[in-house]
């Protein structure tokens, strides 16, 4: 469980995708998480899926490796194409047993269902899968910049972001853990109700709160002896450059955003 | 060891002074006096080990050094400037590294030369000094080839020198360890112990080792011993592990060499104390 988590799966090969400034793979996030949504047809599908499949090419990694991260969601998807087949009953009737009724409309809603889904999971995906856990919350404090002036803790926010997604393989591997403890002293999580089954999970947030707690006491002080808020003008190591490569991907980006919202807006026949 | 002159007279450089520092932690039920009276100081290159049972006050005695605590008695200073000074302070902690017990609560980025740039950043080094750092600090831990990797999937020891690496990379004078070996197996712990000595011996950098392992202190220039908040005695491993009185009274243990020498000299059979394993096997094939 601890292994294919989507966080910390950052694949590096190098490619122009990779080296595109974080700011413009947010930027990419949004029209993805966008596009998902305004899709409409399946010819706004097929664009978008076209286009998605140029990012993992120009990325460079294995197209298989992209689709494992739809794993994570499997469960999802098949419930709601489940829920779509049997209770969508527009259109005409292809088959039907005791209360089931499954028509064509519902087998279309479904289809689309299943790639909107999976489209908001590879495209979210090939953001993480391309770009560091630190540009990422980079990126996000360049972009937050201006809130500066309203004294908002720009900066304090990025490293509690980063090191939020740091230590989440960290404490995954403690809840591993500490589930194996309880089950050691007899423990059981599969039986019995909802109810007996949240009593159940106590003896695994407790401690597991506790050692948070440790860590978070530990990591205050390592912080400060690396002269954390040491001075307003902190550098970086790598700073954050607007190249040709990201004017290109913004234009592309946005071209593809707005055949999206107009064939959803009905302009574009498709 | 470094050693400066200074109109015509031979000094060796200090890096910390203690004087006469004494810390109390205040809480409801009242105060704990972790740290009495402790004076010492840490000079260029040195390689001195803090020994002391639980609870004696290492830990607090390790963080007034660098500024983390404040004395409530006394002044610590690195290269004459009291850590009481709040605007040198961040200052005294690059030049002061601290290195903890659990590597895993010392990380903040999940990238290993985003976690090393860290420390540089927050100093306002520039970007091209901060990278330079950083291959500076991981070619000097043996781990340049982790540069771009994450730290998850490396072992207890490798994880800890990453940890070494960035405070290396705020280039201090001096590096505490805080019992960084304890959560190690023997692999790990050699492995750590190998990096110290290393930076210790080639690049100068004075360490001080607090530690329950006994024989990570056999190779010390200087053993201090705490008891209950105070530094009970100070002196080269030979003095420290020859005094059984001594070890006994601070609950410490011998290490498994000297146990052995101590043994046989108790039954008659050798007359000086041997210190490593090395020494014990050369007066034994003496003996015979
Ligand atoms: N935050 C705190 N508040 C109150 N008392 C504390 C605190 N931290 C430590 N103490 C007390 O101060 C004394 C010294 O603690 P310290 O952690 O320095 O010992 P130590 O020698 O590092 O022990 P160990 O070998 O277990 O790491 C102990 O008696 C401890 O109970
Ligand atoms: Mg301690």
């Amino acid at each position: 469980m601890t292994r294919n988590v989507a966080f910390g799966q950052y694949y590096p090969t190098g490619s122009v995708i990779h080296r595109l400034d974080p700011r413009t793979k947010l930027f990419a996030g949004v029209v993805f998480i966008v596009c998902a949504f305004l899709a409409s047809s399946y010819w706004a599908y097929l664009i978008c899926y076209a286009f998605l499949f140029s990012v993992v090419l120009l990325s460079k990694i294995p197209p298989l490796q992209v689709l494992k991260t739809v794993k994570a969601v499997l469960a999802i998807v098949v419930v709601s194409v489940l829920i779509n087949l049997f209770f969508y009953d527009e259109g005409t009737v292809l088959f039907s047993w005791w209360k089931i009724k499954i028509t064509d409309g519902g087998l279309l809603y479904a289809g689309k269902m299943v790639l909107r889904i999976m489209f908001l999971v590879l495209s979210t995906s090939m953001i993480t899968l391309t770009s560091t856990p630190t540009e990422l919350t980079d990126g996000l404090e360049k972009i937050m910049t201006p809130l500066k002036y309203l004294r908002f803790p720009v900066h304090d926010v990025a490293i509690i972001m980063s090191i939020a997604l740091r230590f989440i393989p960290t404490l995954m591997e403690e809840t591993d853990k500490i589930i194996m403890a309880q089950k050691a002293r007899g423990a059981s999580f599969d039986h019995g109700g909802i109810v007996a089954r949240a009593k159940a999970m106590l003896p695994i947030l407790i401690p597991l709160f506790v050692s948070a707690f440790r860590r978070a006491d530990e990591l205050a002080l390592a912080l400060d002896a690396r002269c954390y808020n040491a001075t307003e003008a902190r550098t970086k190591m790598k700073v954050l450059r607007f190249t040709w490569a990201d004017l290109t991907a913004f234009l592309v980006l946005t071209a593809c955003l707005t055949i999206t919202a107009l064939i959803y807006a009905g302009v574009i026949p498709l | 060891m470094h050693i400066f002159k200074k109109n015509g007279i031979i000094s060796i450089m200090k890096i910390l002074n203690a004087e006469n520092v004494s810390y109390a932690y205040k809480s409801e039920e009242g105060e704990t006096l972790a740290v009495r009276n402790v004076s010492l100081s840490i000079e260029q290159g040195e390689f001195v080990v803090l020994l002391g049972h639980n609870g004696c006050g290492k830990s607090t005695l390790a963080k007034l050094l660098n500024g983390l605590l404040l004395p409530t008695e006394g002044t610590v200073s690195v290269y004459g400037t009291p850590t009481t000074d709040p605007k040198k302070i961040y200052e005294i902690r690059s030049k002061v590294g601290m290195v903890f017990q659990n590597p895993d609560n010392q990380t903040v980025a999940s990238i290993i030369e985003d976690d090393i740039a860290f420390g540089p950043e927050n100093l306002g080094v520039n970007g091209e000094e901060i990278s330079r750092r950083v291959e500076e600090a991981l070619e000097a831990v043996g781990m340049l080839a982790y540069r771009k990797g994450t730290p998850f999937k490396l072992s207890g020891g490798q994880k800890q020198r990453i940890a070494i690496a960035s405070v290396l990379a705020m280039h201090p004078d001096v590096l505490i360890l805080d019992e960084s070996t304890a959560m190690l197996d023997p692999c790990g712990r050699q492995e750590v112990l190998d990096t110290v000595r290393h930076l210790n011996r080639e690049k100068n950098m004075a360490v001080l080792l607090i530690t329950h392992y006994m024989d990570e202190a056999l190779s010390a220039d200087r053993i201090l011993v705490m008891e209950q908040g105070e530094i009970v005695r100070m002196g080269s491993p030979k003095e420290i592990f020859g005094d059984i009185n001594l070890i006994k009274e601070c609950k410490l243990e011998l290490p498994i060499s000297c146990k052995i020498g101590y043994a046989l000299s108790q039954n008659g059979f050798l007359t000086d104390t041997c210190l490593t394993d090395e020494e014990l096997v050369e007066a034994v094939c003496r003996l015979s």
